[in-house]
């Protein structure tokens, strides 16, 4: 190599070396600091006026999710993509994620997106279902975290108090923000030729699509008539026996701290209406969530297992007069919540957390009704009865709630 | 003219510090395994861990992946560097004490307390930067001496002589260094979205501008050294170093398609990612023209360990470019797929690349041990591993997306990959035997074996002629 070569190649290796510092600066400038200033301004532009901060238990919450890895397999970040949003609601904006230090978003996803998770379980639930995962969600691979707890799914310690107000608050800005804030967020947006930002406000799409998250009772779609048995038993086995167990008699290895229990099925009788239906909004207050991402044949088959489990007996016919003693009492003291025609739809049921049971689509064996008069129904607002009923007004009042029962047919009496 | 001509490798390598290193990366490694292992088997048996916080999944993945990027790729690295850096440029690194003080920060200051740190619950919750803050500290230290260990012998001489092993040391130090804290400290203080943009940046610097470039500074030794031909093309390796190291800082965004990061950093970033896999395809022509018709890969061990490494790192990088292209990237984004292909870059490329470095070094170590069987046992079984886990994972992230595009409950894709994750598990059982056969083959036989196995395999090194000559084409050229 002669000197003239020598000089031109160094030459060309100064330039090389202030380019690839120069690429690097790039990177960050373009792809890092660009970014940030357009998320910055596009946050400040859309987020509500007033946005909740994390209060100390939610704070620490946060910690321990960050500590224990959670992000690694459940994202908080909704894809601008429908196969995200038909699942998990709508695409994650900026300013949702404005007072995450340090981030949350994740790259992997084991378990479900949690962007949104805030509402969609109760308290008893995620106790249960972090105490011991698989209690609760037999096929979950998530680890079980009951160093959070002392013993038992129902004595959390303070860290698990605190995660579950962590998880509480996600998706709860946006959710707070309501109507106005998505109209404030559209307006600000100026998105228009933005496909992106279009997609994540346009009213089309659910702000939560969980569909495990339960919705008040009505609204469920009609299911297909024919269904299979044996499908129903499997999904059944798959998913419902951490709560309801093996034989659905409400004692699954989860069932033991949620409140209201899981209904002993093999002592209820229920129309095919009322299964469908709370299984495809779930039972709204209590841990029962619902499944509205199986297919409706499925829940038809599940539905039908469902009801295959009841072993109630037709029982001995009531005589008219306790009939009579019992539409005297339910009269004088049920009505407010359960309705005069036992719909569950009294003048007080506004204010009541978990919907009173529909009696016409709904029949409890003489022995659970005898007892939830008795001792109450513990997480509802179902008192017990003993200090104002006696033990022949309970009765009869049990014998007249049962009689309410319509079936799927209407006709009152039965449905089989 | 030349310095280390004359010297040989003999007296300028330091190897207590190539020995030391090489048993702290082996150590990290087996550690590092075993949290993969610990992890793999929690999700086909998710009550290992039997209530454990320090065993629960989550803290011990975060020691996994930090363990194998800096205990064991680190030190793995080092090694190498203590052994290559005086070959290629003739001199001294700066000082066996700073050495000393350099590897102990790497194993005592970043690395045990990073662990206990993490496994204790004191992290963060940043890909590839789980450590916490610190220890960022600490690793930032341990890159600075580094630097000022082996870099000053390079500026000794003029740039033009740079072989283009030196270029990639040179330019992995440095951008490291520059890389690190972006990714480490600034996610703690811009939020959200804002941070994951660095995050992601520091996903792909991690790989791009540390693994990467000491990898392929190893793969670009050992050739010539171990075949005694010289690369095929100097400038194909320049122009590929150069392009590597402008395009890879801008590919970052690609791990967070189709988020609210603005889209045009997200198109741009894709385009990197195209062009990236291009370049890769010029590396990897010109490393593999070098071994053309040579017939040495299937006889020198070390030799072939980063030949394989090289047709890993094809693979995995046309990998890389083809699933950041949106309609890939919707539909495996999230999935196994993706931990298939960063087990194929750091177990496969990666960790191939260092395995062939230590390998190389340990023959040419004055009294080392040396058992090639065992070696040989190590290779294959290591192959069969990578490729099992690899096709397994790639296979279940496929499983996974198909569900994930249908209406199907979240969790019929939790069911549909369990089968998978117990083959998963299954391919730890060749990979860590290799690994043991690697160590017991690096620990039993006779002592100084390497050495005599080489002439063996038709290689001609000699004290006195020495590797250094070789690397260099501008200098080959000169002395012809």
């Amino acid at each position: 190599m002669n000197a003239r070569h020598a000089r031109v190649v160094r030459m060309a290796y100064l330039v090389a070396s202030v380019a690839g510092v120069a690429f690097f600066a790039m990177s960050v400038a373009l792809l890092g600091i660009w970014p940030g200033r357009v998320l910055e301004a596009q946050s400040r532009a859309m987020a509500p006026e007033h946005v909740l901060t994390l209060t100390a238990s939610e704070q620490r919450g946060r910690e321990i999710y960050s500590r224990e890895g959670c992000a690694y397999c459940h994202t908080q970040q909704i894809r601008y993509l429908h196969a995200d949003m038909l699942r998990f609601g709508a695409p994650t904006l900026a300013w949702e994620t404005r007072l995450d230090y340090p981030h949350l978003w994740g790259t992997r996803r084991i378990g479900p997106d949690l962007a949104r998770e805030g509402g969609t379980h109760t308290a008893d639930w995620h106790f249960a279902h972090l105490f011991s995962p698989r209690a609760i969600v037999p096929d979950s691979v998530m680890p079980r975290y009951a160093s959070l707890f002392d013993g038992a799914a129902d004595r959390p310690r303070q860290s698990a108090r605190d995660l579950l107000a962590y998880l509480e608050t996600l998706g709860r800005a946006r959710e707070l923000a309501g109507p106005e804030g998505e109209a404030h967020a559209r307006e600000a947006c100026d998105c228009a030729g933005d496909e992106m930002r279009t997609m994540a406000l346009a009213g089309t799409t659910p702000l939560n699509a969980a569909p495990a998250r339960p919705r008040p009772r009505g609204d469920a779609p009609e299911v297909p008539v024919v269904s299979d048995l044996g499908r129903g038993r499997a999904l059944f086995a798959a998913n419902c026996v951490g709560c309801h167990g093996v034989t659905g008699a409400g004692d699954g290895a989860g069932a033991a701290t949620l409140r209201p229990f899981p209904p002993n099925l093999t002592e209820h009788t229920y129309t095919r209406t009322r299964v469908v239906d709370a299984l495809w909004n779930g039972v709204a207050g209590t841990s029962m969530q619902a499944w509205r991402d199986y297919a409706l044949a499925d829940l038809a088959a599940l539905a039908d297992y469902v009801r295959s489990l009841d072993a109630t007996a037709n029982g001995d016919p009531v005589a008219a007069q306790q009939l009579a003693l019992g539409a005297d009492v339910y009269a004088a003291n049920c009505v407010q919540c359960h309705g005069a025609a036992g719909d569950g739809r009294g003048p007080a049921v506004a204010e009541l957390r978990i919907a009173p049971t529909d009696f016409r689509a709904q029949r409890a064996s003489v022995a659970t009704a005898v007892r939830a008069l008795a001792t109450g129904v513990a997480g509802t607002q179902m008192a017990p009865w003993t200090d104002r009923l006696s033990d022949e007004q309970r009765v009869a009042v049990a014998h007249y709630v049962r009689s309410l029962f319509q079936g799927d047919g209407g006709g009152r009496g039965g449905d089989r | 003219m030349a310095r280390s001509g004359d010297t040989g490798h003999g007296p300028v390598v330091d190897h207590a510090l190539v020995r030391a290193h090489v048993v702290a990366a082996f150590v990290a490694l087996l550690l590092s395994v075993a949290f993969g292992i610990i992890v793999a088997e929690q999700l086909v048996h998710p009550d290992l861990a039997a209530d454990l916080p320090w065993l629960s999944w989550g803290r011990v993945r975060y020691a996994h992946t930090q363990g194998i990027m800096l205990g064991w790729l680190g030190n793995a690295f080092l090694a190498f560097l203590y052994h290559g850096v005086p070959l290629l440029t003739g001199s001294r690194v700066r000082s066996t004490r700073l050495g000393w003080w350099l590897f102990g920060v790497w194993n005592f200051a970043v690395l045990a307390p990073g662990w206990v740190l993490v496994l204790a619950g004191i992290s963060q919750p940043l890909e590839w930067a789980e450590f916490p803050l610190p220890v960022d500290a600490f690793v930032v230290l341990g890159l600075v001496l580094a630097a000022v260990q082996f870099l000053p012998p390079f500026f000794g001489r003029g740039l033009e002589q740079l072989y283009v092993s030196s270029w990639y040391i040179i330019g992995g130090l440095i951008f490291t260094l520059l890389a690190y804290p972006m990714g480490n400290v600034v996610p703690e203080l811009v939020p959200g979205a804002q941070g994951a943009a660095f995050s992601g940046l520091w996903i792909h610097d991690a790989v791009g501008l540390f693994v990467t470039p000491l990898a392929l500074a190893i793969i670009y030794f050992v050739i010539p050294a171990a075949s005694g031909r010289p690369i095929y093309s100097h400038f194909l390796s320049m122009l590929g170093f150069w392009l590597l190291f402008f395009l890879y800082p801008l590919n970052g965004t690609h791990h967070y398609v189709y988020s609210a990061i603005p889209m045009a950093a997200q198109l741009g970033a894709i385009a990197a990612s195209t062009l990236l896999g291009f370049d890769v395809i010029l590396v990897v022509a010109n490393l593999l023209l070098s071994l053309r018709g040579s017939g040495l890969v299937p006889r020198d061990i070390g030799l072939r360990f980063v030949a394989t490494s090289t047709v890993f790192y094809l693979v995995v990088s046309i990998q890389g470019s083809l699933q950041a292209q949106m309609a890939v990237n919707q539909a495996v984004h999230f999935s196994d797929w993706v931990i298939g292909h960063s087990h194929l870059a750091m177990l496969g490329f990666a960790t191939f690349a260092g395995l062939g470095g230590i390998v190389h070094a340990w023959q040419r170590l004055p009294g080392a041990r040396y058992n090639a069987r065992a070696l040989e046992w190590g290779y294959w079984l290591l192959v069969a591993g990578v490729l099992l886990m690899f096709v397994d994972l790639t296979l279940a992230g496929l499983a996974e997306a198909r569900v994930w595009q249908s209406s199907a409950p979240w969790l019929d894709s939790v069911r549909a990959a369990k089968p998978y994750w117990i083959v998963r598990t299954l391919a730890a059982v060749p990979i860590a035997a290799g690994f043991i056969m690697l160590i017991v083959g690096l620990m039993t036989g006779a002592r100084g074996a390497g050495l005599h196995a080489l002439p063996a395999a038709g290689l001609e090194l000699s004290p006195e002629s020495g590797v250094a000559p070789r690397l260099a084409p501008t200098r080959a050229e000169g002395v012809a």
